[in-house]
């Protein structure tokens, strides 16, 4: 994918989960990166690992920082207690207005995704990611063995919690044949 | 207790001051593999800016051995392992705390084995695509020389496990090894490549300070290592009520913030000083075009013995050659090098200004890519060979650390205590660079078309990049 695309989809993302409640830091941005690749087949250009978290991408971390220099997107800390959100700044809005056709093309994904994720904590978007990757690597297993997976690499997440995150992949995954324009 | 004690070594260091090895780091030391890093420089031509860097990967890979042995010690102190975190860490008292200290030191002393010669200097375009120094590095640890030496230790290093370390999950993740890591893996990556308090991190700044002469690139780092302590990850949002939830990190004590402070002026003043330096981004810019032009194909082996095969001294002596000799591929950039004609600053970054204008629409500051954009135009105008964009390759900001309250009790992130993460500057570090006889040139030239040529530049990317949106 084009870089300046791939900086106007994230600075889209960012700010549609802003407008949905978001807290949006670095790990609201992160799983609903990758949840927006799997649950609407937009892939942003990033590889994504199981790591902190569920699946994370460094080559996302090191495009917010570059996006951060390049004055697309600011940290800002609305509360010491908890972690920077990402905002975007005048020249960030601009860009999305500047790649038309490229919104045109994205936007439906960008606001479904956002509208399903833009409410949801930290700690839900680290299960629902898990999950979805457990569901990619274990094609065809049952919930409970998915769920069982993710307790595996998350073992601070509980049985009941991980079997309902499957689940709501499971119906996220059915939505998006409906929900996905024509 | 081994049933033989290992002998341990020692060597003068000028930052550690004596460096302990035992007897199977001393394997890996010896090796021709690690022996070539001895000529490879660790700031490569920086030394024509700079005359004392010229120190080594060899020296600086032994003190992130040493460094991340000790962080290993302090983290894993019995008294220092809180209630939270205890369960991701191995019990010292067990063998798997012994293996895991060894993989870290071995790791640590592995992880610039695939340098290429100049180590940064040149890397992105002279390695086929895909393929970074890191990846060597990996081929290079699970080679039949480095098996046979993990192999014999007891118990044996898993060569994974070592290359895990050494290359940390970012670069898996970009170079695809499919491997995962746990979250004591990730933690143990952390000690040696992390960004905020890697040993590697740590010691290069300490060591490029050291012999540039740029003492403002030191910070106390015995303090900061003794406050290094792994702890559960601070809130990252309102929504976060407690610290069950959440995994562990690495992170400082209350009482080392101000050291985490110092390292963070310290980055800042050796990118500013040295790493981001105009003259040596020039020298980087001659040194990468005479080497696309004198290596076969313009690109480094990439096979284990190819890359063993290449160092330092083999190019500074086809340098040394292609300068004298007209004919020779590569001559112009070589004889730039020799000569010192270099390329000069024609044009700077600018920054925005910082009287709250920075979000008006005509007040903006460049961005890199501006400045690229406006190199390219110079090029097109007064000659490919004669105009360079001048900028380091990647522009990482340090990432937010964890902070460990006084009373042990809370976790919060240096972005919420500390004004100097806050407020950390940036280097200026994009230029337009340009032959000494056209600078004034060039300079005067962007200088009264910016604006145009910033707009026609930022139109056709658009106009470009949604060309194939349908």
């Amino acid at each position: 994918m084009n870089r300046l695309i791939q900086e106007a989809l994230v600075v889209g993302l960012a700010h549609r989960l802003h407008a949905n409640g978001s807290w949006t830091g670095e790990t609201h941005l992160q799983k609903a990166a990758y949840l927006l690749s799997e649950l609407r087949d937009v892939d942003l250009g990033f590889n994504f690992i199981l790591y902190k978290h569920g699946p994370f991408s460094f080559g996302l971390r090191d495009e917010i920082s570059a996006m951060r220099g390049e004055e697309l997107l600011d940290s800002v800390v609305p509360n010491p207690r908890y972690g920077a959100q990402l905002m975007v700044t005048r020249r960030g809005q601009d860009l999305e207005h500047q790649l038309q056709k490229t919104m045109q093309r994205y936007g439906p994904d960008l606001d479904w995704i956002a509208e399903k994720l833009g409410s949801r904590g930290v700690m839900d978007l680290e299960r629902l990611a898990t999950a979805m990757w457990m569901t990619r690597e274990h094609e065809g297993a049952s919930v409970r063995q998915r769920a069982s997976a993710l307790v595996r690499v998350k073992p601070h997440i509980t049985l009941e919690d991980a079997i309902e995150a499957v689940e709501e992949i499971d119906a996220l995954l059915g939505e998006r044949s409906t929900a996905r324009p024509a | 207790m081994d049933s033989m004690a290992k002998r341990l070594h020692e060597v003068r260091d000028a930052i550690h001051v004596f460096i302990e090895f035992d007897d199977d780091e001393r394997l890996i030391i010896d090796s021709p593999e690690f022996q070539r890093l001895r000529n490879i420089h660790q700031l490569a031509l920086t030394y024509d800016v700079y005359p004392g860097a010229s120190h080594k990967r060899f020296e600086h890979s032994l003190g992130v051995m040493h460094l991340a042995g000790r962080i290993y010690d302090v983290i894993t102190r019995p008294d220092k392992i809180s209630d939270p975190v205890r369960a991701t860490m191995p019990d010292p008292s067990q063998n798997d705390h012994r293996y895991w200290r060894t993989v870290v030191r071995m790791a640590a002393l592995c992880h610039d084995l695939g340098h290429l010669p100049f180590s940064h200097a040149a890397e992105d375009e002279l390695l086929p695509d895909g393929v970074d120094h890191e990846l060597i590095t990996w081929k290079i640890v699970h080679s039949d020389a480095m098996l046979s030496i993990f192999n014999a230790i007891t118990p044996p290093v898993r060569a994974d496990d070592v290359g895990k370390l050494a290359l940390g999950p970012r670069k898996a993740e970009r170079l695809r090894l499919g491997v995962g890591f746990t979250p004591w893996e990730a933690i143990l990556a952390e000690v040696i490549v992390g960004d905020s308090f890697g040993a590697d991190r740590m010691d290069y700044l300490l060591r490029d300070s050291l012999h540039t002469g740029v003492r403002y690139g030191h910070f106390d780092h015995e303090r900061l290592l003794g406050t290094l302590r792994v702890m559960p990850e601070p809130a990252r949002e309102d929504k976060e009520l407690d610290e069950s939830g959440t995994e562990p990190v690495l992170g400082c004590e209350r009482g080392g913030l101000q050291a985490a402070e110092q390292l963070l002026l310290a980055r800042y003043f050796m990118f500013s000083q040295v790493y981001h330096h105009a003259t040596r981004l020039a020298y980087n810019t001659h040194l990468k075009d005479f080497l696309k032009r004198w290596l076969p194909g313009g690109t480094f082996p990439v096979d284990v013995a190819g890359h063993l095969a290449r160092d330092d001294s083999d190019v500074l002596v086809a340098i040394k050659q292609a300068a004298a000799d007209r004919e020779a591929p590569g001559h112009d950039p070589a004889r730039r090098i020799v000569t010192r004609d270099h390329f000069k600053v024609a044009y700077e970054k600018r920054a925005a200004p910082k009287d709250g204008r920075a979000n008006d629409e005509d007040h903006h500051g460049d961005t890199p890519a501006d400045v690229e954009a406006l190199a390219r135009a110079a090029a097109n105008r007064f000659g490919e060979d004669l105009v360079a964009y001048g900028a380091p390759p990647s522009r990482k900001r340090p990432p937010d650390f964890a902070v460990r309250s006084r009373d042990g009790r809370t976790s919060e992130w240096a972005s919420g205590l500390s004004d100097v993460y806050l407020r950390l500057p940036e280097s200026p570090d994009a230029y337009v660079l340009a032959d000494a006889t056209i600078r004034d040139d060039v300079r005067r030239w962007l200088n009264d078309n910016r604006e145009t040529l910033l707009d026609e530049a930022r139109a056709a990317k658009i106009e470009e990049s949604e060309k194939g949106v349908s």
